[in-house]
């Protein structure tokens, strides 16, 4: 499903953010990818989302080689996956559906495919009652909760969650944590970069450590695991 | 793009237009200004063009005689032009007849020329001449000059090669000033665009991540161009109307300038309207949608 190939990724300013990373994903896993600031998680969120190219290697995603991709094609390859971010990143003059619905009209879905998906997938990230709300009425677990449903609503393959949790309390944390939980087994390919800690132990998942733009540790069921 | 998402695009080049109002004002003010000024260029050029046409197929010639010219030597001249070809009439006009004619002419003015007798009649005794046809009028000018008796020989040419001079004149220093105004123009909706791309930054982020493609962000702002183009049209549309039917009412009416200008009979508005309006929204947009590209190469990296 994802496969990196000896991927590096130098900037331009001479930061090796990536080393000769190798590293594979299958359909329906949940994987946890977890280091320390600059260690390269961004990076590799960013590179999935073909918002920058690698400097050297082979990105697959879904047998696709994404260095062979044409520019044409990226928004039609960004469709097969959904991605959260810490900062919700929700339009604010916008309703929570308006926001929901706003990713489906960008992908031309008819207004009655929209009003049927749209109702279903708030429901699922238990934010139906909320949908007239806008983003400045919301609580945070809220807001990330109708991101969640503008990720998942074109039922994307692959979520991508860059610190979905960065900014709520644990216990919101959790709320999320669950959807992601069951958005997983309702087949979804998860991969969630954070550094929050007792969420990683706490959901027994795989989880790959990044040092300095290397993998370090990379464990079925793991735990937090950072070495200096 | 499916018809849905198209009329997606277009209300939201609405609303676009409408979220930056103050720089959509300056950008469709600063279009209408350009298009304002072409269209009176156009207006002159267009009556300038109906005059020549009137004018050129005029056969009259007037042809002015010597003061103190003799009866027997203007009989001579008269029986000479009349075995000429072409002549349809020749008819004689004394000096005391011309002044009658320019009194009756000047109607209830005509006091002002109270001041002239025959013994100081300024106007020179002549021939009004019609040719058969336009094609005859140089040939007979021509004979006519050689006459001796002759003063000077009047005729439409004279009129069409001043009038058609003015008429390029005017073309050319007015198409520069419509340049330097579209030039301007295309600037601010330039800035327009940029702002309003940077003021739906937050939006554009995330419709790139959801995976619309280059042109579904991009057309809302082309829209948004074309609109202030449109919008600049329709307005100065309606300026070159309201201040050519304020010629022509200004025109109209009994006075000396009518009598003058009788010869310059102004077009009907609505005979010029319609091609102005098609070249404004025609150049409105093209100038609004090209200034929205150009911004849109500079500042919106999809």
């Amino acid at each position: 499903m994802i496969q990196f190939i000896n991927v590096t990724k130098e900037y331009e300013n001479g930061l090796r953010a990536l080393n000769n990373v190798n590293l594979i994903v299958e359909r329906g896993e949940f994987v946890f990818i977890v280091g320390a600031s600059g260690a390269g998680k961004s990076t590799l969120i960013k590179l999935l989302l073909k918002e920058i190219e690698p400097t050297a290697g082979a990105l697959f995603v879904n047998d696709r080689d994404l260095t062979q991709m044409k520019p044409k094609e990226i928004p039609f390859y960004r469709r097969s996956m959904g991605v959260v971010f810490q900062d919700f990143r929700l339009l604010p003059d916008k309703t929570v559906f308006e926001n929901v619905a706003f990713a489906m009209e960008i992908v031309e879905a008819s207004r009655k495919e929209i009003r049927r998906q749209v109702p279903a997938v708030l429901s699922m990230v238990g934010l139906a009652s909320k949908a007239n709300n806008y983003p400045s009425q919301l609580s945070g677990g809220e807001q990330q909760r109708a991101a969640l449903a503008r990720a998942l609503v074109n039922n994307p393959s692959i979520l991508l969650a860059d610190e979905p949790t960065g900014n709520l309390d644990s216990a919101t944390a959790s709320e999320i944590m669950k959807i992601l939980n069951m958005i997983n087994h309702r087949g979804t390919t998860v991969l969630m970069a954070t550094h929050a800690r007792d969420i990683v132990d706490s959901m027994k998942k795989r989880v790959i450590t990044f040092h300095k733009g290397t993998i370090v540790s990379d464990k079925e069921k793991g735990e937090y695991f950072f070495e200096d | 793009m499916k018809i849905r998402t198209w009329k997606r695009m277009v209300r939201q080049g609405f609303l676009n237009v409408f979220r930056n109002r103050i720089m959509s004002l300056a950008s469709i003010s600063a279009i209408a200004a350009a298009l304002f000024v072409l269209g009176l260029v156009m207006a002159v050029v267009m009556n300038i063009n109906n005059i020549v046409s009137s004018l050129e197929s005029k056969v009259e010639i007037t042809v002015f005689l010597k003061d103190n010219t003799s009866k027997a030597d203007i009989d001579n001249i008269e029986q000479q032009i009349n075995s000429w070809d072409g002549i349809s009439e020749c008819q004689f006009i004394s000096k005391h007849q011309a002044l009658n004619k320019w009194r009756e002419e000047w109607g209830d003015k005509k006091y002002l020329l109270d001041g002239y007798h025959e013994s100081n009649n300024p106007l020179p005794d002549s021939f009004q001449i019609t040719a058969i046809k336009p094609e005859f009028v140089e040939g007979i000018v021509e004979k006519a000059n050689s006459i001796q008796a002759v003063e000077k020989v009047q005729y439409s040419k004279d009129v069409v090669d001043s009038i058609t001079s003015i008429a390029s004149t005017t073309r050319i220093f007015g198409l520069s000033i419509v340049g330097i105004l579209i030039a301007m123009a295309m600037v601010i909706i330039n800035n327009t665009i940029r702002l309003s791309v940077y003021s739906r930054r937050r939006e554009i982020n995330i419709m790139k991540y959801i995976g619309a493609t280059d042109w579904y962000i991009r057309w809302p702002f082309l829209m948004e161009g074309m609109l202030l183009g449109l919008f600049g049209a329709v307005l100065s549309s309606g300026l070159v109307a309201a201040v050519y039917s304020l010629l022509e009412k200004r025109m109209g009416g009994p006075s000396i300038e009518n009598n003058l200008l009788s010869l310059f009979q102004l077009l009907p508005l609505d005979a010029i309207l319609y091609q102005i309006a098609v070249l404004f929204i025609l150049i409105g947009s093209i100038v609004g949608t090209i200034a929205s590209l150009l911004s849109m190469r500079k500042h919106l990296q999809v």
